[in-house]
This record gives structure tokens, C-alpha cells and sequence, in this order.
């Protein structure tokens, strides 16, 4: 019985310990060594490098580019958060007994497992200005008025790439909300059935609250996302014309490689890591606060 | 609350630690790869000369066998890869070398080349042997060895322009020429002659663009895939040393508190491009095609005019059948025909050995064997690129040829990529020249803003970077 006891503590202390020594080495040792980095200049290969302190983050303040980016990220953020609901409907829509629900199931998931940036090189294809697909696709319809410089004018292109992310990331959420919708146990539902509820109702009260966890997930990984979107822009525009396009992250990269300036570039990834925390608490008050109470009065 | 805001302290630095792990260790630590370099086995061994006769090579063949190890030779160039793969680069130097043992490394593209480079300077982990651009080699200078007593170096034909403080530190793999490439038959066809002014190329343009335009809306005179913005590098970065002849114009230009000022080259040189750029002749939108798609329209007839480097021959060839009416004329800067005629060269690819390498004897050698008799002229012959090796001189294709015949006076101006003051500026205030070319497509772009601001914060880096 001792052993048994042992093996027990054992067992629990490795299980403890890996996760433990996994989670400092990968990832608070780097976020600490980030943040020496950066109050450093260091150009990303020099072996010597100075303190300069809080430098970096007043350089990053004054930079009317990198907030400029941090506009075009707020199209994402606000484009996928407006598309949440949508989603959810989905998922909803493809966890009832639906006609070829596996069918659409595969459909809506298939652009996520897409590698990214095969995804952003053909969109850049089907959005060009000669021989392009989408456009050929509003001639079909005799829509030719409507037809712009997807890639090229400043005031569209943010929108036309927060559509490919859609296009991408959608299904991702979809599958998320189905899993949890999945996990719902029948006799909750049926007895609110039986109560006299509608499937709105029925939606509104029993299955949101009931997966309001996964709400919380993908809210997170909205803002997530949103901050660090890269590839589809970087692949699509290089972040043009000009900065039209530019993501935080895309300027980030480019001030680590293309300017060696791997110093400023780490005061950028904590910003980054900031901001996140910030917009989520903040999102986290208004719906948990605001809207939830309302609902719950 | 407050396990909630750890919590999420930790999800973000996840999210945020990609970057980190380019992190490097104190300076102190890491450096066990150096201390095995140059291992006991190869002390005292010379690398064999190039290119030298059969008696040579017998006599070394002892010599040889002593350097043995192995090597990491990475690369990003496509062509290279596939006449390496073809041609069994590693049993063929393995044929002079049986104890040495050689890995190539294909990187995507020069852009994730430069980044993989920069992280492995950091870790200590550079490849055996690497290439450099002419704008890279003084960034890398302090992990690059000195080649000027290699025979490759002494026969090439620019690695001696480019050596870093008397050291030559790459030998270039070809020698680099810029062209315009266009339609003979589309020019013809349309009354143009070839420019030899950069008022007579914009006439061309121009009338290309009334001539075929007016039944084709998609047509574009000059194509430009300005999404990806590096391919307006032969306007944007070679033409401010074409302008004043001069190829250590952006060294020249650290050592100036205001370069954009009206009046000099690079700011001639972008009036230019700026008057180019806003005359309607890159099609209906340039910023919404990358060079991919350019070139593919290019080599359809759907363009007649596209300026690229020698490179972008192969490119062209493999996007139509029929190629017998292209043909080739350099950029004409000049403004006048009284005015010398100025072409860019430069060193490509530039081969050098890292001080990171623990054979540097043996890849001393590998560089040797591969400027050799027993290796360059066949890869010389498979790209389109010139022969940077007096020993292995090459006839260009008759396409490329026809840019000579057109100009014979022409004055050869040595392009150099910019030291380490020109870089360190650059980086300071964020210098794009390929991002600022392709901003003057944008509405309301106005260059005279664009480089009084660009004037004040040059002044301001070069006074914080203490450069005179």
C-alpha cells in the first residue's frame, strides 16, 4: 500500500514537473530574455550589444508606421468579432440533424488545415487586376461597375484581406463551437424543450451560456489572431502601398530583419504581449459585465 | 482575478515567444563549436590551387586526402540547387576530396537566407560556407575569412572591388548585368526605336501605351510587379548610381547630412523614376501584380517592355514558346546623347567561408575546387548569368548580347550595396528605397515632402550614430 502511495506521488510529481520544466524553459525564459532584449540595441547577430533602457519604447511611440499598422489590425479584430455570431449560427446549423452536415463539416474546416500562405498566393491571384477570377466573377454577373484595385487602393485593401482571414479562420472557430455544442449534455435541452422553449430560446439560454468557455477561447484567440495576423498580408501586399496593409507583426518582423534592429523589434512582441492582455480584459468586462448581466436581470 | 491575469500573462507569452526564440546567449557562452574548429588534422594542410594542370593535381592528390571533414554549404538560389542535384556537386568533389563529406543546404529565398543567416551569426551556427549580396558583405564581414590567397579570388574578375579592408571575403559566383528586356516585333509594330535617352524611354513608353492600349485596357507599356516592391529595385536602387556614375553612391551619401537635396544623384535619379512612375504606362493597376504575374504577361505579349537582371531571362524563356523577337537594351539614364552611357555591374553571389566553420582549410578548398575547371564552366553555362572568372570566360546569350551591340561606348559603373555607416543609417530610420518606389503609385504621393522628411531624419541618424 506504500508503494502504491509512493508510485502515486511519484507519478503526480513527474506529471507536474514535465509540463512545469517545459513551460519555464519555452516559454517564461523567453518571454523574460524578450523583455531584457528589449531595453538592449542589439542588431540580432553582434555579439556585443548596450542597455539603453526604456529607449526603445519611447522610439516605439513616436512611430507614426507602426501605428498606422496597428490600425489595419484593428480591421482584422473587428472583422472577425463581428463575424463571432455568424459562426456560431453554423455551428449550430451543422450540429442538427442536417442533410451532408459532414459534408459542409469538411467544407467550412478545409481552408484552416490549407497552409497559409498557399492560401494568401492564390487569393492574390484570384483578387488580380488582369485576368482575376473574382473579377471575372462579377463580369459574369454584369457587375462590372463594381469592380476595384482590390490589392492596390489604401481604403479597400485592409477589408479584402480581412476577408481572406475570414475565408481562412471561420471554419477553425466553427468546429470549436460545434465540439463544445457536442459536449452539451441532451437532457438539459430536452427538458427546456419540453418546457416550452424555442430553438431561440433554446439557443439564447441553454447553449450559449453552457459554452461560454469556448465563447472565451475564441474571443482570446480573436484578439490573438488579430494582433499577430502576418502571412496574408505579407504575402498578398509586403504590407502595401506604402504601410496601407502593414500589420503589427508584419512591422515587427521587417524592423527585426530587414532593419536589424532585433532590440526595437522585442519591445514591439512585448507590446504585442500587453496589448493582448489589455483588449482581453477589456472585452472580457463588457461581455461578461455588461452584456451577461443584462441577460441574467 | 489574479491567477486569471497570470494566466493570461502566460498566453501571451506564448503567442509573443516565437520572436524570442531568436534570442541569443551571452557572449561568453556558446562558442564549443569555435574551439573544435581548425581541428589537429588538418593543421599544416594547403588548400590545392584552382584550376591548375593535371601534373598539379596529381602532385596534390596526398594533400587531398588529408583534408577530410565534413561541410554545410547553404544556398537559396533555385537554379544552383537543380544543377547541384543533376550533376552530383557533393561524389564529384568527393572524386578529389574522398575524405570530405559535403551537405547542401537549400534556404526558400535570399530574404529568409539573410534572416536564417542573422540568427545563426547569434548561435554561432553559420554554415561551412555561404553566400553573400554586395549589400550583405559588411554585415557579415566579421565571420567571413580572408580568401585573397585562394586562386578563385585572384582569378575572378570583381572579387578585388569588393574586398572589406584589404580582404576579399566572398568571390562572386557571376558577374551581374541589369537590362530592359522588350518585344522587337511589339516596337516596331508600334513605330518605336530602341531609347538611348531617359527622355526617349519614356517617349517609348508612352506610345506603346496609346498605341497598343487603346484596343487593349489590360496592357501595360513597362510591367512592374510593384505589390512585391523589390522588383522596382533597377529604377529605384540601381539609378542613383547611374545617374552621377558613381557606384559607392550610397557610401558617399553617409557621409552627407542632407543626400536627398535637390540637385544630387539620388535625388535627380528619383524625379526621374517619380515622373515615370505617375505617366500611366505600367497598365491599369501595378500595385496590384507582384513580378510573378508580370513576367508571366510579359512573355504573353501582354506587355512590351520589363526591366529585370540577367537572371530573368530563364523566367521569360519558360513563360512563352516562342522567344525569337525578344530582345535587350541597358536602362538609358543619361539625359542627353552627348552624355556618357552608364551600366551597372556587379558581383553576384559571393562565395565565402565562415569563421564558424570547424574545416575552414577544407572548405578553403571546396571554394577552390568549385571556381575549378572541374566544376564552374559547366554551372556558368547552364544560367544565363555572365562568367565572373577570367579563367572560364563565357559568350553571353545572343539575347543579352544584343543590349552590348546596341550600346559599344558604354561606361561600366561598379555597383556597390552600401558599408556599414550607409547600413547603419538605414536601419536607423526604417530607408526603403523599393517601398518608397512603389508609394509614388499611390494617390497623393508627393516626393518633395517624402525627401525634405527623409533629409531631417538621415541628419538626425547620422548625428546619433556619431558618423562623419
Amino acid at each position: 500500500m506504500k508503494s502504491l502511495e509512493r508510485q502515486k506521488r511519484i507519478f503526480i510529481a513527474v506529471s507536474l514537473a514535465v509540463p512545469m520544466i517545459l513551460l519555464v524553459g519555452f516559454i517564461m525564459v523567453p518571454a523574460f530574455d524578450l523583455f531584457r532584449m528589449s531595453l538592449t540595441d542589439w542588431d540580432g547577430y553582434s555579439e556585443s550589444w548596450n542597455w539603453i533602457w526604456l529607449e526603445n519604447y519611447i522610439s516605439m511611440m513616436k512611430n507614426e508606421n507602426l501605428w498606422l499598422s496597428l490600425k489595419n489590425n484593428a480591421v482584422y479584430f473587428f472583422g472577425h468579432l463581428l463575424f463571432i455570431p455568424i459562426e456560431l449560427l453554423f455551428a449550430v446549423l451543422l450540429t442538427s440533424k442536417l442533410r451532408a452536415a459532414k459534408f459542409y463539416k469538411t467544407m467550412v474546416f478545409m481552408p484552416y488545415i490549407i497552409n497559409g500562405v498557399a492560401i494568401s498566393y492564390a487569393f492574390s491571384y484570384f483578387f488580380s487586376p488582369i485576368n482575376g477570377a473574382f473579377d471575372a466573377i462579377l463580369g459574369m454577373f454584369h457587375l462590372e461597375a463594381l469592380i476595384q484595385n482590390w490589392l492596390s487602393d489604401p481604403k479597400l485593401v485592409n477589408f479584402v484581406l480581412t476577408a481572406v482571414s475570414l475565408w481562412r479562420f471561420s471554419g477553425y472557430h466553427v468546429i470549436l463551437f460545434m465540439a463544445a455544442l457536442q459536449s452539451l449534455p441532451q437532457d438539459v435541452q430536452e427538458a427546456a424543450q419540453v418546457d416550452g422553449a424555442d430553438t431561440w430560446q433554446l439557443f439564447r439560454y441553454i447553449q450559449i451560456p453552457s459554452i461560454m468557455l469556448m465563447v472565451d477561447f475564441v474571443l482570446f484567440d480573436n484578439i490573438r489572431g488579430a494582433l499577430q495576423v502576418f502571412d496574408i498580408p505579407y504575402v498578398m501586399t509586403s504590407g502595401g502601398p506604402g504601410y496601407a496593409s502593414s500589420t503589427f507583426t508584419l512591422y515587427t518582423i521587417d524592423t527585426a530583419f530587414k532593419y536589424s534592429n532585433f532590440g526595437l523589434a522585442s519591445t514591439m512582441a512585448v507590446a504585442i504581449m500587453a496589448m493582448i492582455v489589455i483588449i482581453y480584459l477589456v472585452q472580457n468586462k463588457i461581455i461578461h459585465g455588461l452584456v451577461l448581466r443584462r441577460d441574467r436581470a | 482575478m489574479r491567477k486569471k491575469v497570470l494566466a493570461l500573462g502566460l498566453c501571451a507569452a506564448m503567442a509573443a515567444s516565437s520572436l524570442a526564440g531568436c534570442s541569443s546567449s551571452d557572449s561568453g557562452s556558446g562558442n564549443a563549436g569555435n574551439e573544435a574548429a581548425g581541428g589537429a588534422a588538418l593543421a599544416g594542410t594547403e588548400a590545392p590551387a584552382a584550376g591548375g594542370a593535371g601534373s598539379q593535381e596529381a602532385g596534390n592528390t596526398a594533400a587531398n586526402e588529408d583534408l577530410e571533414g565534413s561541410l554545410v554549404f547553404t544556398i537559396w538560389d533555385n537554379n544552383l540547387m537543380d544543377y547541384i542535384d543533376s550533376n552530383d556537386m557533393a561524389g564529384k568533389f568527393q572524386e578529389k576530396y574522398p575524405n570530405a563529406e559535403i551537405e547542401v543546404e537549400k534556404i526558400k529565398d535570399d530574404t529568409e537566407y539573410w534572416n536564417a543567416m542573422k540568427m545563426r551569426t547569434s548561435a554561432n551556427q553559420l554554415p561551412d560556407v555561404m553566400f553573400n549580396k554586395p549589400f550583405t558583405l559588411s554585415r557579415f564581414k566579421d565571420y567571413l575569412l580572408d580568401l585573397s590567397d585562394l586562386e578563385a579570388a585572384k582569378n575572378n574578375e570583381l572579387a578585388a572591388g569588393y574586398a572589406i579592408d584589404g580582404k576579399v571575403l566572398g568571390v562572386p559566383m557571376t558577374a551581374g548585368y541589369e537590362y530592359v528586356y522588350y518585344w522587337k516585333d511589339m516596337f516596331e509594330e508600334a513605330g518605336v526605336e530602341v531609347p538611348t535617352t531617359w527622355e526617349e524611354f519614356k517617349t517609348a513608353a508612352q506610345t506603346l501605351q496609346d498605341y497598343f492600349g487603346k484596343d487593349t485596357p489590360d496592357f501595360m507599356a513597362v510591367a512592374l510587379g510593384a505589390k512585391d516592391e523589390w522588383p522596382d529595385y533597377p529604377y529605384m536602387e540601381f539609378m542613383p548610381a547611374l545617374q552621377g556614375g558613381n557606384g559607392q553612391n550610397w557610401n558617399d551619401m553617409a557621409k552627407q547630412d542632407a543626400p536627398f537635396a535637390e540637385g544630387t544623384d539620388i535625388r535627380s535619379a528619383y524625379d526621374k523614376v517619380n515622373e515615370l512612375f505617375t505617366m500611366d504606362v505600367f497598365g491599369k493597376d501595378p500595385l496590384g501584380m507582384g513580378n510573378d504575374q508580370v513576367t508571366a504577361l510579359f512573355a504573353q505579349k501582354k506587355a512590351a517592355i520589363l526591366a529585370l537582371g540577367d537572371w530573368g531571362l530563364q523566367n521569360i524563356q519558360n513563360g512563352t514558346d516562342d522567344y525569337s523577337q525578344l530582345g535587350t537594351f541597358y536602362l538609358p539614364v543619361r539625359d542627353s546623347a552627348s552624355d556618357p552611357f552608364r551600366v551597372i555591374v556587379q558581383g553576384d553571389s559571393f562565395m565565402g567561408v565562415t569563421t564558424h566553420s570547424k574545416n575552414p582549410e577544407l572548405a578553403k578548398a571546396f571554394v577552390e575546387w568549385f571556381y575549378s575547371e572541374d566544376w564552374y564552366p559547366g554551372y556558368i553555362n547552364y544560367v544565363s548569368s555572365a562568367s565572373s572568372m577570367r579563367t572560364v570566360p563565357k559568350e553571353k546569350d545572343p539575347i543579352l548580347a544584343e543590349a552590348d551591340a546596341q550600346q559599344p561606348d558604354m561606361e561600366m559603373v561598379m555597383y556597390d550595396g552600401g558599408g556599414d555607416d550607409f547600413q547603419a543609417i538605414q536601419n536607423e530610420i526604417a530607408f526603403d528605397y523599393k517601398k518608397l518606389g512603389a508609394q509614388m503609385f499611390t494617390d497623393g504621393f508627393d516626393l518633395d515632402s517624402e525627401m525634405t522628411a527623409l533629409n531631417e531624419k538621415w541628419a538626425a541618424a547620422r548625428q546619433k550614430l556619431g558618423i562623419q
